[in-house]
C-alpha cells in the first residue's frame, strides 16, 4: 500500500467518523455540504484536470441533477434512491451531447461554450415556471426513505449517505482514472492530443467518455445536494457555483483528484467558517485564495510535497 | 407595427453602444495577451462605484464621475498584468497554459466582486443621469443618458480604433497581437504592451459602468452577466478581433430588441448565447475571425 493510499484511507476514515465525534447539527450541515462539493470538484478534474477539457459550466450539469431529482421526487413520486440515478442519467446525456460540439473546440473555446450551456439552463430554469417553479425553484418533496427520524439522528444517518454516494462515486472515478487505459487516454489527450491520435488513442471516444463520466457524476452531486437541502432553485446554475468548484480544484491540485477532494473539504470550511469573521469576507478570501494559488502553487495542495 | 418595430430598433442600437464598450475591450486584450479577462465586469462595476463616489458621496459634477471611472479603472488595470498575469507566465514558462490564465481571471473576479460587497454593501445604489431631459423622436422618445452612451461608445472607440491605427503605441500593440515573438525581437517592450492594452479595455469598461450607472443603478455583481453575454459577442465577431466584436455588439443587441415582438422578454437573454453556440458549432472563427489554429 503506498504512502498516498494510507494518506487517503485515514483521511476518509477520519470524515465517516466526523458525526460520532461532534454530533453537532451546525457541524454536520457543513460537514455534508462540504462532502457533496468533493463530489462535485472530483468530477470536475476528471474533465478538466485529467482529460485538459476545461469546462466553466458545472454549476449547469449540477443543478440539471439537482432539478431532475427534485422534479422527479416532486412530480412523479419517484423514489430519492432513483431520483439519484436520474438526475446522474439526465447530466451525462446532455454532457454527452455537449461532448459532440466540443470535439472541435479546445481551450478558451471550449470553457466559454460550456459557461453559455449552464447560462442557458439557469435561464430555463429561471423561467419555465410548471417544471422548475421558476425564481423560487422546487422544495417540499420527500427525502431519502427509511432513515431515522430524531433531528439529530436524522442529520448523521443523512451525512453517512452522502458520504457513502460521495466515497463511492469517487473511488470509481479514480479506478478509471489511474487503473484503466482510458485514464491513460485522458492523459494524453490532455498533454498533447495530436500526438494521443497517432498513437492510435480514438481521442473521440474517450473525450465523450470524459464528458460523460463528468457531468454524470455532477449530476450525482446535484442530486446529493436537492434531497439534503430539500431546495432547489437558479441560484446553483449560477456561475459563481463554477467559480468555487474550479477553486476549489485548483487549491487542492489539478489532476489527482484526491487533492480537489480535500481542496473542497478545506475551501468550503474555510467558507462556511469565514462567515463568524463577516458574511461578506469568506468569498474575497475564496478569490484570493484562487489567485495566490494559481500564481504561486499550480499543482495545488497536492503538488506541495513534491518540488514545484 | 412600424412605430414599434422603431422604438425597439433604437433601444437595441443604444445597448449596443454598451455592449460594444465592453466586449471591444475584452476582444482586444485577448487578441494581445490571449488571456480571456474574465474580470471584465467588475471594471465596469467599478467604474459605477467610482461615479458614485465622485457624484453623490463628494458631490462633484457628473462628468467628473465618467472621468474619475475611466481614470480610476485604467490605474486599476495597469497593475493587473504586472501582479496577476506576468508572474504566471514566469512560473509556466514554456509550459502550455491550459486553463489557468482564465481561472486566474475567474479569481480576480470573485475576489473584487467580493471586496466591493465587503466595503460598499449589497445595496442597490442610485447614481444621478449626467445629463437629464429626453429627446422627443415623434415615434418614441430616448433620454439624453441613453443617448449619452451611444455618443460616448462612437467617440471612444473611433479614438482607440485611431489609436490602433495610427499611433506608434497602437502600431505597436498590433505588432503583439500578430506575433509578440517578432514584435519584441523589433525591439518592443512586451510587458509595456501588456500592461497598457489590459488597463486600455478594461478602461472603457470602466466608462461604460460610470454611463450605465443611472439606468442600472450599481450594485457587486453589476457587470458579470454582463461578461458571460460578451463572451458570446466576441465569439460571434472572432476572438481577438476588436472590430468584429464591434459589429457583433449591434447585431446581438438589435437582435435582442428585436426578439420582443416575437418571444416573451424573459427569454430575450437566451438569444446571445444560442448565437454563440450555434457560431462555435458552424464557424468558431466566427464571422471575421482570422483562422483558428490551435
Amino acid at each position: 500500500m503506498t504512502t498516498r493510499a494510507r494518506v487517503t484511507l485515514a483521511a476518509v476514515g477520519g470524515a465517516a467518523l466526523l458525526p460520532v465525534l461532534l454530533p453537532h447539527p451546525f457541524v454536520l450541515t457543513i460537514a455534508t455540504q462540504a462532502v457533496i462539493w468533493a463530489l462535485l470538484a472530483a468530477s470536475w478534474d476528471l474533465l478538466s484536470g485529467y482529460t485538459g477539457q476545461i469546462s466553466f459550466g458545472h454549476a449547469g450539469f449540477f443543478a440539471l441533477g439537482a432539478y431532475a431529482a427534485a422534479a422527479a421526487t416532486k412530480h412523479a413520486d419517484v423514489s430519492p434512491w432513483l431520483g439519484l440515478l436520474v438526475g446522474a442519467t439526465i447530466a451525462a446525456a446532455v454532457g454527452l451531447l455537449t461532448g459532440f460540439p466540443a470535439l472541435r473546440l479546445r481551450g478558451h473555446y471550449l470553457a466559454l461554450v460550456t459557461l453559455g450551456l449552464a447560462e442557458i439552463i439557469r435561464l430555463v430554469a429561471q423561467n419555465w415556471l410548471a417544471l422548475t417553479g421558476g425564481p423560487f425553484g422546487i422544495h417540499d418533496f420527500r427525502s431519502f426513505p427509511g432513515l431515522p427520524d430524531g433531528a439529530l439522528a436524522h442529520r448523521q444517518a443523512m451525512y453517512l449517505v452522502v458520504v457513502a454516494v460521495v466515497v463511492g462515486s469517487v473511488a470509481v472515478m479514480y479506478q478509471v482514472c489511474e487503473r484503466t487505459s482510458a485514464g491513460q487516454a485522458f492523459r494524453a489527450i490532455r498533454e498533447d492530443e495530436v500526438l494521443a491520435q497517432t498513437l492510435g488513442i480514438d481521442t473521440t471516444r474517450y473525450k465523450l467518455l470524459a464528458f460523460a463520466l463528468s457531468s454524470g457524476f455532477a449530476g450525482l452531486a446535484g442530486g446529493l445536494y436537492a434531497y439534503y437541502v430539500q431546495l432547489v432553485s437558479p441560484v446553483v446554475a449560477s456561475a459563481a457555483t463554477t467559480s468555487l468548484v474550479i477553486g476549489m480544484v485548483v487549491f487542492g491540485g489539478l489532476g489527482t483528484l484526491w487533492g480537489p477532494v480535500l481542496g473542497a473539504l478545506l475551501l468550503y470550511g474555510l467558507y462556511e467558517g469565514l462567515r463568524f469573521v463577516g458574511v461578506v469576507y469568506n468569498l474575497v478570501a475564496v478569490g484570493f485564495v484562487i489567485m495566490v494559488f494559481v500564481i504561486f502553487f499550480p499543482r495545488g495542495l497536492a503538488g506541495l510535497g513534491r518540488s514545484a | 407595427m412600424l412605430e414599434s418595430l422603431l422604438e425597439f430598433l433604437i433601444q437595441g442600437l443604444v445597448l449596443g453602444g454598451l455592449y460594444a464598450l465592453f466586449a471591444v475591450g475584452l476582444s482586444l486584450i485577448f487578441g494581445v495577451l490571449d488571456v480571456i479577462n474574465v474580470a471584465h465586469g467588475e471594471f465596469f462595476a467599478i467604474g459605477g462605484y467610482l461615479a458614485f463616489a465622485a457624484v453623490v458621496l463628494l458631490h462633484l459634477p457628473g462628468a467628473v464621475g465618467v472621468l474619475g471611472a475611466a481614470v480610476g479603472t485604467f490605474l486599476l488595470g495597469l497593475c493587473v498584468y504586472p501582479l496577476l498575469i506576468a508572474p504566471l507566465k514566469r512560473r509556466l514558462g514554456g509550459r502550455p497554459q491550459g486553463p489557468l490564465y482564465l481561472v486566474l481571471t475567474l479569481g480576480l473576479s470573485t475576489f473584487l466582486q467580493s471586496s466591493l460587497l465587503a466595503i460598499a454593501g449589497g445595496d442597490y445604489l442610485r447614481v444621478p443621469p449626467q445629463v437629464s431631459g429626453i429627446l422627443d423622436l415623434g415615434v418614441t422618445a430616448v433620454s439624453h443618458q441613453r443617448l449619452l452612451v451611444l455618443a460616448a461608445a462612437a467617440v471612444l472607440l473611433t479614438a482607440l480604433f485611431a489609436f490602433l491605427r495610427f499611433h506608434p503605441e497602437g502600431l505597436a500593440v498590433r505588432a503583439v497581437a500578430l506575433n509578440s515573438d517578432a514584435a519584441q525581437a523589433m525591439g518592443i517592450n512586451l510587458p509595456r504592451i501588456f500592461a497598457l492594452t489590459l488597463a486600455l479595455g478594461v478602461a472603457l469598461a470602466g466608462v461604460g459602468g460610470a454611463l450605465m450607472a443611472p439606468l442600472f443603478n450599481v450594485y457587486p455583481a453589476v457587470g458579470f452577466p454582463l461578461t458571460i453575454k460578451a463572451f458570446a459577442i466576441t465569439i460571434l465577431g472572432g476572438m481577438g478581433n476588436p472590430a468584429g466584436a464591434l459589429v457583433a455588439s449591434f447585431l446581438v443587441s438589435i437582435a435582442e430588441s428585436l426578439s420582443v415582438m416575437v418571444i416573451p422578454s424573459q427569454w430575450q437573454n437566451l438569444i446571445a448565447f444560442a448565437v454563440m453556440i450555434v457560431m462555435l458549432l458552424v464557424r468558431p472563427r466566427g464571422l471575421f475571425g482570422r483562422a483558428v489554429s490551435r
